[in-house]
């Protein structure tokens, strides 16, 4: 069985590191790009041992090729064919998010403290037909969950060095929001400096920021 | 009698802080190849039902110790 490791773009720098399993791992070409796979007899357990050793695998895979979307832990499938399959039509997306992580890392920026209000839905007039009122009721609560006012003060600092973000709300307090950045390579002490620097513009909000670490976050299906 | 360990604690130790970045990432994000991640799914979504309150947790205990920067383990499997 083939374990998915990453999907990945251009040369790698030095040899592939060992798979989690001490197996050796290949490339496969595979819909948008190529698969970084270990041939494997059974899915992993869940352990903190597992969960290291595939972030281990995936942090060498992400030193060795310039674009790199980590797969999800556990993503198994029975061969090529399969994987070719499994991708066929996501072959556009795919491609997509390895353009935008060419040359990138993530940094994760943590909110903890007092959450700002939101800002209200607008108004949906009630002549409107119910897919329009549908559609604006889904793009409220879409607001609702990527809009992180708490972090305001920090935006004039970062705006230099963020390509892209995506944002998680959390409903456990004091725990705000995660938001993930796309930074440049290289960039991730610049970044903390900025952050460190705004941070004591913040009222009522700490910031604590890890990274750099391989896109996860900007993989095709990662905002779910 | 044994004194009862606060469950934050139980599952709180001095470690590696990145750790629950690591499963944020490993668990939680990624590309999804097969729409279905061939695992014990009700395990995984149990841990990660916890983990953003072990965010909470660890920031807690990270605020109270530091300096010096400390950090957490989590027990991923579920008890």
């Amino acid at each position: 069985m083939l374990y998915v490791y990453a999907f990945v773009r251009g040369e790698p720098s030095g040899r592939l590191p060992r798979g989690r399993r001490g197996e050796r791992l290949r490339l496969v070409a595979c819909p948008g790009g190529l698969a970084v796979v270990g041939d494997v007899e059974r899915p992993p357990s869940p352990t903190v041992a597992h969960v290291r050793i595939h972030d281990r695998v995936v942090s060498g895979l992400a030193r060795r090729f310039p674009a790199i979307l980590p797969a999800r832990f556990g993503s198994l499938l029975p061969g090529e064919a399969a994987l070719a399959a499994a991708l066929a039509d996501r072959a556009e997306g795919i491609s997509a998010a390895l353009d935008l992580v060419e040359g990138r890392a993530q940094m994760t920026l943590r909110l903890y403290g007092r959450a700002a209000p939101l800002p209200a839905p607008g108004e949906v007039h009630p002549a409107l037909g119910s897919g329009t009122r549908y559609l604006r009721g889904r793009m409220s609560a879409w607001r609702a969950a990527t809009t992180v006012p708490e972090m305001a003060p920090l935006r004039p600092a970062l705006a230099a060095l963020v390509v892209a973000e995506r944002v998680e709300r959390h409903r456990t307090p004091p725990l705000i929001a995660t938001v993930y950045h796309l930074v440049e390579r290289g960039s991730a002490k610049t970044y903390l400096a900025a952050v460190a620097a705004a941070s004591r513009d913040l009222v009522d909000v700490r910031a604590r920021v890890s990274g750099p670490w391989a896109p996860y976050a900007f993989a095709p299906d990662a905002a779910s | 009698m044994k004194r009862r360990t606060p469950p934050a604690q139980e599952i709180l130790e001095d470690a590696d802080a990145s750790l629950l970045d690591v499963i944020d990432n490993v668990l939680n994000k990624g590309v999804v190849v097969t729409g279905e991640v061939v695992l014990g799914v009700a395990k995984v979504d149990l841990v990660y039902l916890r983990l953003s309150a072990l965010l909470c947790a660890a920031d807690r205990l990270l605020e109270r110790r530091e300096p010096p920067r400390r950090a957490v383990r989590v027990r991923l499997r579920p008890r």
